[in-house]
């Protein structure tokens, strides 16, 4: 119940027919990263849409801190900060401007705007229009914009879209410091696998509009399993004598791969090819990458 | 709340040269009768000796419809313009308010840039009348009549436009709208005093002033309301 920051219950939304999120069933606990990964058009912005209220689910519901959004929608978002898509700014007006202007709706006190331009690091630029700003830093802007209530939930869509690998780097550990410093529940999307590795605690995977994954970082991590690769000298007749002994092998350029394989099972294989006179050029494991896991659910939507 | 929305409104406008448009109307219309009066002034003060005053508002009368119309649909685009450059209405929307107040804001602050331009006109139209000397004996009332009844009798046109730019992002369809209503406002005068772009004029001419701008004031608040449940039920994209 009100353990969750966040727990969305059938939540769907059709356009003209086509569902672009269907059957949504997310839970985000208190004080974590979730991670909300999922190819362009999967349907995460439509999601993130619903969560903030900008658009009203078809089916299903949404429930943020324990309130249904629907019924409770001013009172929920006063503590909610968010960042939707690429950034929202007044072009002509200063980065101080554009936060006054949001400030006055919020009723945060004044000193708040400084704080959150020391936060992401904006200060010095701070007097500037901010249509001369580069992307990064327009990014930053929307930062800043939705840490200027002080918000216990923090949503950000795809956060780090259009920055330079430092710009990334500041931000993944502007994010990492919500809850640890601030005990602030963070949602970030975002289409990089890697992204979210480095920052979430837990994954959801969303495809085609339904969510094919939800566990923690851990877990995905643990099924992206590990192989051997054996190269031989005369692998065909390796792997034919590898099968006799029930073993999950398959041939693939340069050598033979062995799956589930436990390490007696490899010593065993290695000293029978050492006996019968084959040559054992290398033996080395091959772990799946976490990014080929990820293709793979986003790719077939089965879970692993 | 509203006075939240308001005040954020007021500080996004800023630079955004709305304010000189706000001036460059009501400006416009004396400049025009400076002219018409500077040009002829003998014919025109010897034609017209007695009611000289009167005559100088009727004048002015002809342009504020067109006036009105062009400045309900500049103001209008432009205040949505401020939300819809890049897309802010997602950011405004997610803020913890209403989407009524915000709704409610923007008119207000529209009624608001308007009405400073029915007074410059009021201003400009006594400064005009002592400058071209038509004597001390200033119509006041009839002054205030001619600036504010056309504006409140153009409600409807306001409401429409206020929420038509508000909700396309495609600005082309309301300014058109717009731009065409100010121009067949110039012709239309001598159809039904009913048509709904005669309101403005009939709002100062004729004996049933108040009634037209009570018409626009009712048909307005209608129009408001409507737009404003449109507004509240929109996907915001």
């Amino acid at each position: 119940m009100s353990e969750w920051v966040i727990e969305t219950k059938g939540l769907s939304k059709r356009y003209r027919g086509r569902y672009a999120v269907s059957n949504l069933n997310l839970k985000i606990a208190k004080g974590d990263i979730y991670g909300f990964l999922g190819p362009n058009g999967a349907g995460k912005t439509t999601t993130i849409r619903m969560l903030l209220g900008l658009i009203k689910p078809t089916n299903g519901s949404v429930h943020v801190f324990g309130r249904p959004l629907h019924k409770e929608r001013l009172k929920v978002l006063r503590k909610v900060g968010s960042l939707v898509e690429y950034p929202s700014y007044y072009g002509h007006l200063s980065a101080i401007d554009n936060l006054e202007a949001i400030r006055r709706i919020l009723d945060a006190p004044a000193a708040r705007i400084g704080e959150v331009l020391d936060i992401v690091g904006l200060a010095k630029e701070a007097r500037r229009p901010v249509k001369g700003y580069s992307l990064g830093m327009k990014q930053r802007l929307g930062i800043a914009s939705a840490l200027l209530g002080n918000p216990e939930l923090l949503v950000l869509d795809e956060p780090t879209n259009g920055l330079d690998p430092s710009g990334i780097q500041e931000i993944r550990e502007l994010i990492k410091q919500m809850p640890k410093q601030h005990g602030i529940t963070v949602l970030i999307s975002s289409h990089l696998l890697n992204e979210v590795e480095l920052t979430a605690g837990t994954v959801g995977i969303i495809r085609h509009g339904e969510l094919v994954f939800q566990d923690t970082i851990e877990r995905l991590q643990r099924q992206a399993k590990s192989q051997i690769s054996l190269v031989v000298s005369e692998p065909e007749q390796a792997a034919a004598m590898m099968r006799e002994q029930g073993l999950n092998v398959r041939l693939s350029e340069p050598g033979i791969l062995l799956e589930d394989a436990s390490d007696p099972a490899i010593a065993g294989v290695v000293k029978r090819l050492v006996e019968r006179s084959h040559g054992v050029y290398r033996v080395e494991e091959k772990r799946k990458s976490l990014e080929q896991l990820y293709l793979q659910i986003v790719g077939e939507g089965g879970r692993p | 709340m509203m006075l939240k929305a308001l005040s954020a409104d007021l500080l996004k406008i800023r630079g955004k040269g709305i304010w000189f448009l706000v001036a460059l109307g009501p400006v416009g219309v004396i400049a025009m009768q400076a002219l018409n009066y500077g040009l002829r002034y003998d014919y025109l003060t010897k034609q017209y000796a007695g009611r000289l005053w009167e005559t100088l508002l009727d004048n002015i009368l002809m342009f504020v419809p067109i006036a009105l119309y062009l400045g309900v649909t500049l103001v209008s685009s432009l205040l949505a313009n401020v939300e819809h450059g890049t897309n802010a209405w997602k950011q405004l929307l997610a803020l913890p308010i209403s989407r009524n107040a915000v709704f409610g804001a923007k008119f207000a602050l529209s009624v608001l840039l308007l009405a400073v331009s029915c007074c410059l006109l009021a201003v400009g139209t006594i400064a005009l009348g002592l400058l071209l000397k038509f004597g001390t004996d200033i119509p006041y009332l009839a002054i205030l009549r001619l600036s504010f009844l056309p504006f409140l009798a153009s409600f409807p046109a306001l409401a429409l436009m206020l929420w038509l730019c508000m909700t396309m992002k495609n600005q082309a369809l309301p300014v058109t709208l717009g731009v065409m209503a100010g121009v067949v406002s110039v012709f239309s005068p001598n159809l039904s005093e009913w048509f709904p772009l005669n309101w403005p004029i009939f709002g100062y001419e004729g004996p049933r002033q108040e009634l037209f701008a009570g018409a626009g004031l009712l048909c307005g608040a209608l129009i408001l309301l409507v737009g404003a449940i449109h507004f509240n039920k929109k996907d915001v994209d």
